[in-house]
Formats: structure tokens, C-alpha cells, sequence
């Protein structure tokens, strides 16, 4: 039976962060946003009309017309382009683009309603699995995929069989925290989701702060375009990040955690609901873990199309029903987090780390480094590749090593022209910089960094130019509006690389982005603004023949109407 | 180290002093320097949205914003080097090319300047950076005291933030993202059908003018320079301080007093926008009272006393003292107040008396 608004509302005022849940109800229920609904919203949960109002659109998924929820919806990421969305777009009546949402192994994704279609026509989308991540090469041991392709892995009783919540039983019953955290410092575990803190010390730092409840989140919002290794592990191997996720609870003290699942996901959703009903009732998860009087209760809050709630900060602010701005640091989430609580926001892939490396030992997991790197990092692969995929590589690996050994190389007949890093916020690297290990330090002497590890592949019938345009496109669309040198300098590069605005003259063309780079490298408040310019500073250094001959082919309209 | 007394940091290579949970900028500001910001209101929370206040800490990896940054003992600071200043210069080009115009009347509002004396100050008027302007205005809102002319916005939400943490109206918002980024009511609707109480504050803090005091810009063309005289606001008993705009004998506009000691830059609908009664045609210069015909006409003070003398105790006399009840208007100095209620007390015999401010 339809639920009326007050009794979503009486609902969700039981449960902790209630907007998002709510809004998703109404929105779900309606098919969209009315202005009665959120007149009621505002009143139930007593925030201000405006505010929320403001808030919604800052969601570009959340619709306010009828109808809206179930418009058909195309990825338009880079990947998706290559491979003619933007046609697709034109062919679907009614559909309208929507940022790469993950899915780059294996395009085009649409979405509609609560539903993923994947296919390269209007005629031919069915709904699909999301991919396995490929075999690894012989010899290989892998940490997160270890089990991933195994039959029943995604029930409770599959996953159970090759020692699935041993390792949250052992922490419960036979380890002290301590034990745990000394565990996670020595295997040399580090945030996978791009920035690299060291866990063990992120956890302690939560363990330690005085004031409380303390708050485990799991950061699922895989926004970064070219990244979809979250959704393999979320939908493959469930239970192994919800044991990530109540193992960081043990560690920190928490006996809550949220896990934050980007809007474009709306399958794996459901998969994590059914994983965290069976481990509740087999009483792994609940009031009493295994027994051991701890609780970790975990609650599921998705995001309704925000690239810069993958930020923590702004995701923060944005379980707490507030404008997702990033916020100022310090503080820091390890002290003033989660509704001003110490609050521990790790990755999915770090999380999904954590069981293995209790099980296994702190020196396994740092042996399957190469060289003095620890452990593993999953590379998603896509574009003009012979096998795209999720890889999960020892870190240290060659990047020429996972493109031509391991994924096939380029496109037959084909030379690799360049590729992305860290999704698309690393910027491009080409040429002899392709000769770099997949660390941290290796990629950073390029001037672009690994993150959170995705690789898309461009061979040397693509447009750079156009490609770099497409994404800058993207980090302004994403852009969160707060901090100017990010809001409008990445609408001025937009403009530069459609060629629709800025000087036609080569020299200050080139003096205007190259300014524009550096201000909003060194001065943006977050993330955001500080990597977008790669992707201009890396054209501009690679591609230096085609921006010559994009500025002087470029047409001048009036150069407002980008 | 103690909590409040002997921390120093390095600034600009002096030693200087700072209480604990001071900002960079707060000390900076104390200590003379000129730091430039567009999103900073000291009222308010700090922000960290424009960046012009970035200074250099030792140690840190990239500029740093002032305003957000906390002072830390040992910290060495530097407000000002060539890479700060060329920062600075291509945020405000930055910021000129998103604009309409960034030269606006000074009668917009007691922050409006402070755009255009930035752009001055670091020569940013080059016409770098062009393209798209942000910002859409909305000349359709018919209010009659607050222009929204965001073709002139620059995001820095001083006025969302105002109306928050100032006044508690909540009645503006930010919509959207990135350089699409509007400031909104609910449902982009009017502000008459928002939560606005038209207190203006929103206006006196914006930075750029792009939201302007509609009834001070009647009198742009008045071509004589602004006088500010500090006074009181005559409607209340609070006793908000402003600053009275004249164009010679014309008062053109009220500004809340940042100073003022009860207001702090706040004032109500009345104090910022009712004060046209003053060159009203129809003001009262003399008293009037009514002729045999029910008609008011001009008199003398001596006859208009004693008429209201005679009405007065006509009144007691027929329905006893305590059928007067007598409100003293706001807008009356302390001392008529005082005779005011003595006259109720001493010559009515009544303690019906109350000021306008609550009755």
C-alpha cells in the first residue's frame, strides 16, 4: 500500500540521517519531487523551505517534474562517447545525458527508474550484470577479487565458505582493538579511494578522539569517471565490504556505519539491503556480534547525483540532510565528522581489504607489493582496450605490464595515443611518461597522481582536444559552486577547450589556461579544484601540435553561448 | 602554552600576539594588514569561498585561506609575495569577467564598493578570462525595496549566509552548482512569498550591488555627493544606530551602523526602507483640529492643547480615569517618553501607558 507522506516522514524521523532516505521515497513514490511533497518534507523535519529546496537541485538526479524519475537517462562519460552516446541520446525519446556512471567496462549504460539497461542502440539495452573483473595472469595473487569470481559469493552461505566473517569473529572474540589497529598498521593498508591516508592511522585517530558516538563510513559514491570498481565488489562480494565495514567499526569503537552509494547504482542497492538483512539475522551484524555483546548496526543512504559528495566532506554534509558543500579543515572527519562526531570515511576497496588482511596477516598483504610497495590496487581499465575491466594489480606494477601483457593492448591495428589517470582528474599521460609503475610515487613525478584508479585508454584516432573538452565539461558541470577559482575557472577552460570563448591569438590563449591552471591549483578549497586543470595542463603538454591548430580552427560566435 | 596569553606567531616576519581560535585573518586585520576578501563579513561564520585572503604558511603545501585557517602558535605567516599578488589578480579578472558591470552606484548598499575597489586596487579590469556571464536576474520581483540583479552576482553567499545566521529568516538559498549556481527563494519564487521580512541585510552586505537598496537607487541621479550622519532609528525602543544618506537637503537612504552597539549592522523593514515620511508632502508641520464640520484644519499649539485637554477630561468625567489608556510612540527621544508616562501617572491618574515598540 502507498504510504502517505506523513507516515514517510513519522519513518524516517527513527533512523539517523532521514533526508536522503525520505527524499528518495517521495521521489520514488511520485515519480518525482512535488512542491507539496517538499513543503512537507520541510516541515516534518523542520528545516528551513529554502534550504532544502536549494539543496535538491543541488542533485542533478533528484526530478521535480512528473515523470521525471523514470526519463530515460544515457551515460554520456568519456568512455560511453566513444562509443556513440551521444547518438544514443538523440535515438531514446525523452532521454537526457547524464555524467559517466561506472559502468565504462561494458557500455552504454541507462538508466530508468531503479533500473540499469546496458547496449550500444536504442534497439538493442537489456539489463545486465555488472561485469566479473577478468582472470588475473597466472601466479598472481589477488586481495579483494580473490573469491569474487567464486559461485554464491553474493550469499551469506558462499561467502561464509571460504572463510567469509572469520576474520570480524576473530576480532570480536579473540582480538583486542588494539591487536586490530597494530594489524592494520603494519600491513601498510592505505585509502584506496585516491588519497592515500594510511588506515591504521586514520582509525586510531577515531579511537582516540575524545567524544562520541563515533561513525564508520563506507564511501561508495564512485563518482570519478572511468572508476567502477565499487560496483564489481559492492555487487559481486557484498559481504566482504560489509565485514570491512564492521571490522572499522571494532577498530574504531563505532557501533554505527553508513554506507554512501552513489544514485547510479540502483541494483546494487538491493544487493547490499539482502546482504545486511541475512548477516543481521544469521547475528554476525545487529546488537550482538557473534555473540560478543558488540553492536554494529550499518545503514544504507544513497546519493541522488552529486560527483563532489565522493569528497568526504560534502558527503558528510550531505548524509546530514545540509547543502553538500566540502567543509573547511581542519577539523578533520577523524574529530569532528559525521554530525560533529569522530567519524572514520574510508573507501569501499580499503574496506573490502580489511577481512583478508586479518585472515592472511599483515606481511601477506604487504608481499603482494612489488618492490618496497604494499599490497594490491584495482585498476579500472576501459576505452581503446582489448580487455577492459577491473584489475587488480600489485602495486608497483608496470603500467605497459596491465595495458599490453595483461589487458591485450590497444585496439588491433592501433597505437595507444594516451591514457587517463585517476579516472580523469589524474589528467592525461603519453608518450614516454607511460612508462611509469602503478604507485603513487612513480605517477606523481608525471605530474598526475593514481587515485582512485581508473585508466582509460585513447589510441590515436581520437580527438584530444575533444576529449579533454568533454572532460572539463564534466569538473564544471561537478564543480560544487563554493570556492570561485573552481567555479569559474573551470567554466572559462570549458569555454577555451570548445573553443567558444577566449583569446584566438596562440600566445594568450595559451597564458589565459595556463593562469587559470595554476590559481586554481593553488588556491581551490578541495579536490576538486586542485586536479581539474590536470586534464588542460596535460593536453597542453602532450598535444601540443593539436591546441596549436584548435585555437586557430576554433570559431568565435559571440563567445557567451557555451 | 597557556590558553590565552602569550602565543605569537610570525607574521610577514614580525612577531605578533593572537588569542586562541583567532583566525590568521583576524589577527592579520589587527595587525594592520590589508588582506582582500569578497566573501568575508565578520558577522558571519568565515567561509572560505572567494580565496582572495589566501596567505602563505610555512610548511603547507599550497596557499592557504586566512579567514579559515586558525592562528597556531610558531606559525609563520606571509600576507603578501609575487605569488600571492598574481593569484589574487587572476581570481578578481576571474571574478570581472563573470559580471554584467562591476562599477555600480554606491547608493546600492554599504558593501557595494567593495568589488570595484578590489578590481582597482590589483589593476584587474584586462578584459582576461571572458565568456559566459553568471548570475540570472529577476526583474520580474515587483518588491519595492530590494534589487536582484544577479547578472552582478559573484557567489560568495554573503547574503544567504546573512539571512541565516544574522536574521534567522532563511528565506534565501542556493540553487544548483558550479558557475550555474543562482541564489533562490523557495521554488524560485518572489520574495514577498518567501520567508523575507525585507530587513535588508542581505542588501548591505552584498559585495557587488548585484542586490541594491531599490529605494536609495531612486536618487542616482541626483548628482551630489553622499552624506552619511550617524543617528538612531527613530521607529523603536531598541535603538538601532544608522547612518542617515543625504544628497544635499534630500535624505536618500538609510544604512545600518556596523558599529552600532545594538544593532551590529542589523536593522528591521521599517528602520532600512520607512522613511519617506520625511519629505512626504502630507507630513504634519503644524497642528490640526477639527472645525464644527468635522473638517481637520490648522491651528496653534494653544488651541490644539487645550481641545485635547477639554476631550481629555471630558472623558474622565464621564467614564472615570481609567478609561484612558495611552501609547507613546517609538519614534519619540527618552525625554518626551518620561513626560509622557508622568502625565498618564501624575495628571490622568492612570497606569494605562505603553510604548508602540510592544503595544
Amino acid at each position: 500500500m502507498t504510504q502517505t507522506t506523513d507516515e514517510l516522514i513519522a519513518d524516517a524521523l527513527l533512523q539517523p540521517a532521514p533526508l536522503l532516505p525520505l527524499l528518495h521515497r517521495l521521489h520514488e513514490r511520485d515519480g518525482y519531487l512535488s512542491e507539496e511533497a517538499l513543503r512537507a518534507v520541510s516541515k516534518g523535519l523542520r528545516t528551513p523551505l529554502a534550504d532544502l529546496f536549494g539543496t535538491v537541485t543541488f542533485y542533478h538526479h533528484f526530478s521535480r517534474e512528473a515523470g521525471g524519475l523514470d526519463a530515460l537517462r544515457v551515460c554520456t562519460g568519456p568512455i560511453c562517447r566513444l562509443n556513440g552516446a551521444e547518438q544514443l541520446v538523440d535515438a531514446l525519446e525523452g532521454s537526457t545525458g547524464m555524467a559517466c556512471s561506472g559502468r565504462c567496462d561494458e557500455p552504454i549504460p541507462v538508466l530508468r527508474g531503479g533500473q540499469t539497461l546496458v547496449g550500444l542502440r536504442a534497439d538493442a539495452l537489456e539489463l545486465r550484470e555488472t561485469p566479473l573483473p577478468p582472470a588475473p595472469p597466472q601466479g598472481i595473487e589477488e586481495c579483494v577479487f580473490a573469491h569474487i569470481r567464486d559461485d554464491d559469493r553474493k550469499q551469506l552461505a558462499g561467502y561464509r565458505r571460504t572463510g567469509g566473517y572469520q576474520a570480524l569473529e576473530q576480532a570480536v572474540t579473540s582480538m583486542t582493538p588494539e591487536a586490530l589497529l597494530d594489524l592494520i598498521d603494519a600491513s601498510g593498508l592505505t585509502g584506496r579511494g585516491g588519497a592515500g591516508f594510511p588506515t591504521g592511522r586514520k582509525w586510531r585517530a577515531v579511537r582516540d578522539a575524545s567524544g562520541g558516538p563515533k561513525t564508520v563510513v563506507c564511501n561508495a559514491d564512485e563518482g570519478e569517471p572511468g572508476c567502477f570498481k565499487d560496483r564489481a565488489l559492492m555487487d559481486h562480494d557484498p559481504h566482504g565490504v560489509l565485514e570491512g565495514m564492521a571490522l572499522a567499526c571494532i577498530a574504531t569503537g563505532a557501533s554505527r556505519a553508513f554506507l554512501y552509494l552513489r544514485y547510479e547504482y540502483p541494483e546494487t542497492e538491493h544487493v547490499l539491503l539482502r546482504a545486511i538483512e541475512d548477516a543481521e539475522a544469521a547475528g554476525i551484524l545487529g546488537d550482538d556480534v557473534f555473540g560478543s555483546g558488540q553492536t554494529v548496526h550499518l545503514h544504507l543512504r544513497r546519493g541522488a547525483g552529486a560527483y563532489i559528495c565522493g569528497e568526504e566532506t560534502s558527503l558528510l554534509n550531505s548524509l546530514e540532510g545540509k547543502h553538500p558543500f566540502p567543509r573547511n579543515r581542519p577539523p578533520y572527519p577523524v574529530t569532528h565528522g559525521f554530525e560533529g562526531t569522530p567519524t572514520a570515511v574510508n573507501n569501499v576497496e580499503t574496506l573490502s581489504s580489511v577481512a583478508p588482511i586479518v585472515l592472511h596477516g599483515a606481511e601477506w598483504y604487504r608481499g603482494l607489493g612489488l618492490g618496497d610497495h604494499a599490497g594490491t590496487k584495482v585498476i579500472s581499465l576501459s576505452g581503446d582496450i582489448e580487455r577492459p575491466g577491473n584489475y587488480e594489480v600489485p602495486m608497483g606494477l608496470p603500467l605497459r605490464t596491465l595495458l599490453f601483457e595483461w589487458a591485450g593492448g590497444g585496439r588491433k591495428g592501433h597505437e595507444i595515443q594516451a591514457v587517463t589517470m585517476a579516472g580523469l582528474s589524474g589528467g592525461f599521460l603519453a608518450g614516454d611518461d607511460l612508462d611509469v609503475t602503478l604507485d603513487e610515487p612513480s605517477i606523481r613525478s608525471k605530474r598526475s597522481f593514481l587515485g582512485a584508479g581508473g585508466i582509460m585508454v585513447f589510441d590515436e584516432t581520437r580527438d584530444m582536444v575533444d576529449v579533454a573538452h568533454s572532460a572539463m565539461e564534466f569538473f564544471a558541470h561537478e564543480s560544487c559552486g563554493k570556492c570561485f577559482p573552481c567555479r569559474i575557472g573551470t567554466q572559462r577552460l570549458t569555454e577555451r577547450l570548445a573553443g567558444s570563448a577566449g583569446p584566438t591569438e596562440p600566445g594568450a590563449w595559451l597564458d589565459e589556461v595556463a593562469d587559470i591552471n595554476r590559481t586554481m591549483k593553488e588556491t581551490s578549497a578541495c579536490g576538486l579544484g586542485h586536479a581539474a586543470p590536470l586534464i588542460a595542463e596535460s593536453l597542453v603538454r602532450y598535444f601540443p601540435a593539436a591546441v596549436q591548430n584548435h585555437i586557430a580552427h576554433s570559431s568565435r560566435s559571440t563567445g557567451l553561448d557555451t | 602554552m597557556s590558553d590565552q596569553t602569550g602565543l605569537t606567531l610570525t607574521l610577514d616576519g614580525a612577531s605578533v600576539s593572537f588569542t586562541k581560535g583567532e583566525s590568521i585573518f583576524q589577527v592579520a586585520e589587527r595587525h594592520g594588514k590589508e588582506i582582500p576578501t569578497l566573501c568575508y563579513d565578520d558577522r558571519l561564520d568565515a567561509f572560505g569561498a572567494c580565496r582572495l585572503c589566501i596567505v602563505e604558511v610555512e610548511g603547507a603545501r599550497a596557499p592557504v585561506a586566512s579567514c579559515t585557517t586558525k592562528a597556531e602558535p610558531g606559525m609563520r605567516v606571509t600576507t603578501r609575495s609575487g605569488a600571492l599578488e598574481m593569484h589574487r589578480r587572476v581570481l578578481l579578472e576571474l571574478v570581472v569577467s563573470e559580471n554584467r558591470e562591476v562599477d555600480v552606484d554606491e547608493l546600492s548598499g554599504y558593501a557595494s564598493q567593495e568589488l570595484t575597489t578590489l578590481v582597482d586596487r590589483y589593476d584587474a579590469r584586462t578584459g582576461r578570462f571572458e565568456g559566459r556571464i553568471s548570475g540570472t536576474s529577476r526583474p520580474d520581483d515587483p518588491n519595492p525595496f530590494i534589487l536582484r540583479d544577479y547578472a552582478n552576482c559573484i557567489s560568495c553567499y554573503r547574503c544567504v549566509r546573512v539571512c541565516a545566521e544574522q536574521e534567522g529568516d532563511y528565506a534565501i538559498s542556493i540553487m544548483n552548482r558550479g558557475f550555474d549556481t543562482q541564489i533562490t527563494t523557495e521554488f524560485e519564487g518572489h520574495l514577498k512569498e518567501s520567508a523575507c521580512t525585507f530587513c535588508g541585510q542581505c542588501v548591505q552586505t552584498c559585495p557587488t550591488g548585484a542586490l541594491g537598496d531599490i529605494k536609495a537607487l531612486r536618487h542616482k541621479a541626483i548628482e551630489k555627493p553622499v552624506e552619511k550622519t550617524r543617528s538612531i532609528c527613530p521607529y523603536c525602543g531598541v535603538g538601532c544606530a544608522v547612518d542617515i544618506m543625504t544628497k544635499g537637503d534630500q535624505i536618500v537612504g538609510i544604512q545600518p551602523a556596523m558599529d552600532g552597539p545594538a544593532n551590529e549592522g542589523a536593522l528591521c523593514v521599517k528602520g532600512q526602507f520607512a522613511f519617506d515620511f520625511v519629505h512626504h508632502p502630507d507630513r504634519l508641520k503644524t497642528p490640526f483640529v477639527r472645525n464644527d464640520h468635522g473638517q481637520l484644519v490648522p491651528t496653534t499649539w494653544e488651541v490644539a492643547l487645550d481641545k485635547a485637554a477639554a476631550g481629555l477630561l471630558a472623558a474622565v468625567n464621564e467614564h472615570g480615569r481609567h478609561s484612558l489608556y495611552a501609547v507613546a510612540s517609538g519614534r519619540a527621544p527618552n525625554e518626551a517618553g518620561y513626560v509622557m508616562q508622568k502625565f498618564v501617572r501624575a495628571g490622568l491618574g492612570t497606569s494605562y501607558i505603553d510604548n508602540c515598540s510592544r503595544a
